[in-house]
């Protein structure tokens, strides 16, 4: 714990936030902050602050982060993380565009008035957050949440429906989604299937196959039906923080293969799904 | 020498850090190519180095205190170079993050008025206040004394809340 006697007070009420003054100067602070109209606006600009900067910081994670140099942590050198840059994913960005601005003005209008209380910030957060999560998503984000609670689960929860060979799950899921595939056989690139799943995302039917290598990494190939006449095969590679997808469109249906961002062999394993499936 | 399986393992830590490593890069630096550049040496040094990891604590602790390091020492080299220092973010024409349309103009302008704040502002926030180091952390991280690290938190925060204001109004 840092004593803070003698510094300034937004200095003082700063540390205060971060718990870091020992207990009786929270509390002679708590006791200013109770009585002093000048203190308490002062620590509410100092949180509006922290939520602001939090927020604007998180941003951050969204940006994107070179494949390559990805690659090459994992491979070693041989590839120029310049040369390639991961497609940022405009869903995060359009996210950007609303919530500073509910954000800002919760907290000036409540800087403005002198309100009281310390919960500024977090009052500021309440009023952002659905506005934003109902404005900009798309399926593959829809996606990547899917699998960040998914890819955490044992064995036992991983699946709706576990593997049995018996031809059951690709007409169940062709017949929910609307397209029909082919199992891939991905045990050439080390993965083995484990069973699916039937998701929503963006408000339709998605089949989710789940893979899993031998490091116990899991991978997923997902796929929904889209505008008819959707051809473009073209590959996409995004990142979300830790999770790595790469999409395409082809004959209809819009695909994705999603998998840990450390995988260095996400690209050739997308290549080998776009074919079997 | 740190084991070869240890090593991938070690490759693997630090590809699940790297978007946290390039954030805290962009405080540094302020800008995007830099950055970029500053994280592919930080990452290569540090997988040379990995049998140094004592596999205690945070492992971006580590990484960061090489980062910054290495980062004073490109701009003393810059110094020695052109004789003037590095070129302030709110100089620069754009930071160099790849976007388009308006989305991303407003997500480079709001990153702009981050990362221009006065230099040692940004790291420390983002140290202390969004990932949770303490105090003792973020000084050895940055080597700055924690009496900098207490000035420089509450010097961002009033900025940051500054920016509010201005935000609201750049949009109004």
């Amino acid at each position: 714990m840092q004593s803070t006697k003698g510094l300034p007070l937004d200095v003082r009420l700063s540390a205060y936030i971060d718990g870091e003054v020992n207990e009786a100067e929270r509390k002679e602070l708590e006791q200013l902050v109770a009585r002093d109209e000048e203190a308490r606006l002062l620590l509410d600009m100092l949180q509006a602050g922290n939520s602001f900067g939090n927020k604007a910081f998180e941003e951050f994670l969204h940006d994107p982060v070179p494949l390559s140099l990805v690659r090459r942590i994992k491979q070693g050198p041989g590839v120029n993380p310049k040369a390639e840059r991961v497609v940022a994913a405009a869903p995060r960005q359009a996210r950007l565009r609303l919530w500073p601005r509910a954000l800002a003005a919760s907290v000036a209008l409540l800087l403005i008035g002198g309100s009281t209380g310390f919960i500024i910030g977090k009052t500021g957060n309440d009023g952002a957050r659905p506005m934003n999560m109902a404005a900009a998503r798309t399926w593959l984000d829809d996606i990547a949440d899917y699998h960040r609670i998914y890819s955490r689960q044992t064995a036992e929860h991983l699946v709706e429906v576990p593997a049995s060979g018996d031809g059951k799950i690709e007409s169940w899921l062709a017949s929910s989604v609307g397209i029909n595939f082919s199992l891939p056989n991905l045990s050439g690139s080390g993965l083995t299937f484990e069973g699916a799943r039937l998701l929503v995302a963006a408000g339709k039917p998605v089949a989710q196959l789940m893979y899993k290598n031998e490091a116990g990494d899991v991978f997923a190939i997902c796929f929904l039906k889209s505008k008819p006449g959707t051809t473009d095969g073209k590959m996409t590679e995004s990142m979300r923080d830790d999770i790595a997808m790469i999409s395409w469109q082809k004959a209809g249906a819009s695909y994705v293969v999603v998998g840990p961002s450390a995988d260095a062999n996400l690209h050739q394993l997308a290549t080998a799904v776009s074919t079997a499936i | 020498m740190r084991p070869a399986a240890d090593s991938n393992e070690f490759r693997r830590d630090l590809v699940s850090v790297l978007p946290k490593l390039r954030r805290f890069a962009m405080t540094l630096t302020r800008n995007a190519a830099d950055a970029d550049d500053l994280v592919q040496e930080v990452c290569e040094r540090a997988i040379t180095r990995n049998h140094l990891w004592n596999g205690e604590g945070r492992l971006e602790s580590w990484i960061y205190a090489m980062t910054r390091n290495l980062w004073i020492d490109e701009i003393r080299k810059r110094r020695v170079r052109t004789g003037s220092g590095t070129v302030d973010a709110s100089e620069q024409d754009e930071l160099s993050i790849e976007a388009s349309g308006e989305k991303a103009v407003y997500a480079n302008q709001l990153q702009k008025m981050i990362l221009s704040m006065p230099e040692g502002l940004a790291s420390v926030f983002l140290l202390v206040n969004v990932e949770g180091h303490s105090y003792r952390e973020a000084a050895d991280i940055l080597k700055i004394p924690i009496g900098t690290v207490m000035s420089r938190l509450s010097t961002a925060r009033m900025r940051l809340a500054a920016m509010i204001t201005e935000t609201t109004e750049r949009r109004a």
